[in-house]
């Protein structure tokens, strides 16, 4: 009863922009002038529409959402639910059938300036570019003016909105395309003798500019929840959340949530993949407490055996997956977390920021402290100075990993981890 | 031939023992004392080509004594600094340590040699440190491993606790052949399979602190007011650190009412001391604790105050001045206390 039985994968390789947006055996024309029109909006003065591919000399700064361009049919025909299309109404409609067709290597990257956005760099070239899921993607970069006295919030929704259906309209370019591939996603469901292990995925529910929509409503407030991992590929999560860029998860980042990716690979092979629980981090300690050991229940009344779970976010993140391992293993289910080490730029400090007292288990996507040397580009998209050092985008820098998009991928996409080096 | 420069306390050049602690740093040519030892054990390939040594007090206590060191190991062009070993002698380790992770941040290559329990150990930074035994008696072997792992480190090789490497490791960033949602699902296998210590990450040992039991009768009791806001008279008379503090301090509140601006003042260097300074009570509040004591809410107030910096201090020294001033208040009758943090 999974939602999206198969992707149909169109495997980008050449971009461009044209008079039409259209899809040409591997290559995605874009119409700047249709992208503008989809993302009109009254608070929206100007857009601007450029591609940036791997290895192009180009740094992007000030990233707010990337998106995975998507679609379910004609229309969207359900994609990105509640925001191109309203929420589903029944159970059934939000677990429908069908294929989602999937413009892999290619995103759509809204940039710019947005009040409490912590500056977000993505480098086409160079050593954060391996760093980063979108060092390797062709990436629409959006950049924008809101019109003067535009109110800050209705900037963040119009740029929201607009990307999803932008992002929907591109992916219908190729839906009569032959896809270059497709994936069968297995559904979850226990196979016998097999350990079911499911994810808790926690979502930074903490505010405006700080928040995550699941069916086009913030989940801040909502209890943890069962969702059938075909919503994921429907687009059912959706980031607005701006904080530490290393340690966010943009939308891109749940439309390929890495850690159902690898259960699904281990499906009836060494794991009986059990599901995905969606969980909110709430902003205090007594909120974080009462929704991790009502995850923890969901956890076990489901039959659990084990769970990976994921976070997003800095320190007090740390303190959302703690309180969540140790109620699992209390009730004797497995817990890994995947944690991201803030262990100072030598890696001396203590590697992370609130431990487990029960559950020792623990993943680590590598140390938001350490420095990196990133080479002068030849242009920039998103904004002209990088802020956090006052310096122009193009320069040469030295910034911490925390400051590369998804670089310590909380969700489990990077290849980035520590370990103890002696001198 | 691999040039190494040696540090050593005074004592061990024949300058003089705890007479001489003082003594400033100096360099000479060659291998001195337990060096002469150290250059026969690494052998012909290498040489000691200058030592400088420091008294243990001078070293330890004078905030510019490590850079003079550091400057004098630089002008023997080292291919690699030892410094030690320390055994358990605490300020002779502090020294040895921070000479090590003054070299390393200088771009030179450092070893040092100490003792487990030495409290340099943790001051030592990224510079690796090699276990000794507990005092100069074991010299022989101390000096077997320091060799060994000197030569390691000159050969480019890395130290492992095969080589006696002690303290702390540093966590390195590398790029992992799976990535870490894949690893996830392999360690959650390791985990149900029974395997309780596999980890990509050590639990950070927090100390767990059991409160202590609540004061049974205030008004009775005599109440201490201790911070780690560095609060200190404006001269700083006792010449409190900003950051990683080594000491403590007491200061008299015997008739003093409140603390007025301008005669106290706050040499924290981790927050904008400005509003500590306008009124001090921010920090230390002695006007409040004053008032308590008038209306008889506590006994009395304890008649001086504890300080220290809480700025990047080593867990090492704040576990240190946590027990001095545990004693030193029950010495003097304190049964409660109030620590204000910034």
């Amino acid at each position: 009863m999974s939602d999206v039985l198969t992707r149909a994968v169109h495997q980008v390789r050449s971009v461009s922009l044209g008079p039409a947006t259209a899809w040409r055996d591997g290559e995605l024309v874009v119409s700047a002038d249709e992208a503008r029109a989809l993302l009109s909006s009254p608070c929206l003065a100007e857009v601007k529409i450029t591609w940036a591919s791997p290895g192009d000399a180009v740094r992007i700064v000030k990233i707010l959402d990337v998106v995975e361009p998507r679609t379910k049919g004609p229309g969207g025909a359900g994609i990105f639910p509640g925001w191109t299309v309203p929420a589903p109404s029944s159970p059934a409609e939000a677990h429908g059938q069908g294929a989602v067709h999937v413009l892999r290597g290619a995103a759509v990257m809204v940039a710019g300036y947005l009040p409490r956005a912590q500056e977000a760099v993505v480098d086409m070239t160079g050593p954060a570019a391996a760093l980063s899921p979108f060092g390797s993607t062709h990436n629409l970069v959006v950049e924008f003016t809101p019109t003067p006295d535009a109110d800050w919030a209705e900037v963040d929704d119009a740029l929201r909105r607009g990307s999803l259906v932008l992002a929907a309209h591109l992916a219908e370019a190729a839906l009569d395309a032959p896809p270059d591939e497709v994936e069968e996603l297995p559904g979850p469901g226990p196979v016998d003798g097999l350990p079911r292990v499911a994810t808790i995925t926690n979502l930074q529910t903490q505010g405006a500019f700080k928040d995550v929509f699941v069916h086009g409503r913030s989940f801040n407030g909502q209890p943890p929840t069962l969702v059938d991992p075909g919503e994921l590929d429907a687009g059912a999560v959706i980031s607005g959340q701006f904080g530490h860029p290393s340690l966010r998860n943009p939308t891109w980042a749940h439309q390929n949530h890495p850690v159902v990716n690898a259960l699904r690979a281990r499906h009836g092979r060494d794991v009986s993949f059990a599901g995905v629980v969606l969980c909110p981090e709430p902003v205090n300690a007594a909120d974080k407490q009462a929704v991790s050991l009502a995850a923890a229940r969901v956890c076990a009344e489901a039959g659990f055996d084990a769970v990976l779970i994921t976070k997003e976010g800095g320190g007090n993140a740390d303190a959302d997956m703690a309180l969540k391992m140790d109620a699992l293993e209390e009730l004797g289910i497995a817990a890994v977390g995947l944690f991201a080490e803030m262990a100072g730029p030598d890696g001396s400090g203590p590697p992370i920021v609130v431990a487990p007292e029960k559950a020792t288990a623990m993943i680590s996507t590598g140390n938001y402290d350490t420095r990196l040397d990133l080479p002068e580009m030849e242009r920039a998209l998103g904004g002209a100075e990088v802020a956090l050092l006052n310096v122009p985008a193009t320069a040469a820098m030295e910034l911490p990993t925390a400051v590369i998009l998804a670089a310590l991928s909380p969700l489990g996409w990077g290849h980035l981890t520590c370990s103890p080096v002696p001198a | 031939m691999a040039r190494i420069v040696h540090y050593l306390t005074q004592f061990f050049t024949g300058v003089g023992g705890e007479d001489a602690a003082s003594s400033a740093p100096a360099s000479q040519p060659g291998a001195v004392g337990p060096g002469r030892r150290l250059a026969q054990l690494l052998g012909p390939e290498h040489e000691i080509v200058a030592t400088v040594s420091c008294g243990d007090d001078d070293a330890a206590s004078r905030p510019e004594a490590v850079a003079e060191i550091v400057a004098l190991l630089r002008a023997a062009e080292p291919d690699l600094v030892v410094a030690g070993p320390a055994f358990t002698s605490g300020r002779y380790g502090l020294a040895c340590a921070r000479v090590a992770a003054a070299a390393t941040e200088a771009g030179l290559h450092a070893i040092a040699a100490m003792h487990p329990d030495n409290p340099g150990l943790d001051e030592a930074g990224t510079a690796p440190v090699i276990a000794s035994g507990e005092a100069a008696r074991l010299m022989g072997p101390a000096l077997d491993a320091l060799a060994a792992a000197a030569a390691k480190v000159l050969a480019g090789d890395l130290l492992g606790e095969a080589d006696g490497l002690i303290g702390l490791i540093p966590r390195r960033p590398r790029m992992a052949d799976r990535n870490a949602a894949t690893r996830a699902v392999d360690l959650v296998l390791a985990r149900l399979g029974g395997d309780r210590d596999a980890t990509e990450v050590p639990l950070p040992r927090f100390d767990k602190v059991t409160p202590a039991a609540p004061v049974e009768d205030l008004t009775t009791s005599t109440l201490a007011i201790l911070t780690e806001g560095a609060l200190v008279p404006d001269d700083n008379p006792g010449a409190l650190e900003s950051a990683r503090a080594t000491k403590w301090l007491r200061y008299s509140l015997a008739g003093l009412d409140e603390l007025e601006p301008g005669q106290w003042r706050s040499v924290h260097g981790g927050f904008s001391t400005v509003w500590a300074n306008a009124d001090p009570h921010r920090i230390l509040p002695l006007d409040a604790a004053r008032q308590l004591e008038r209306e008889g809410a506590i006994g009395h107030l304890h008649q001086e105050y504890l300080v220290t910096a809480g700025n990047g201090t080593s867990v090492a020294n704040a576990r240190r001045f946590g027990i001095e001033w545990a004693a030193d208040l029950r010495r003097s009758g304190a049964r409660s206390a109030i620590l204000t943090a910034t």
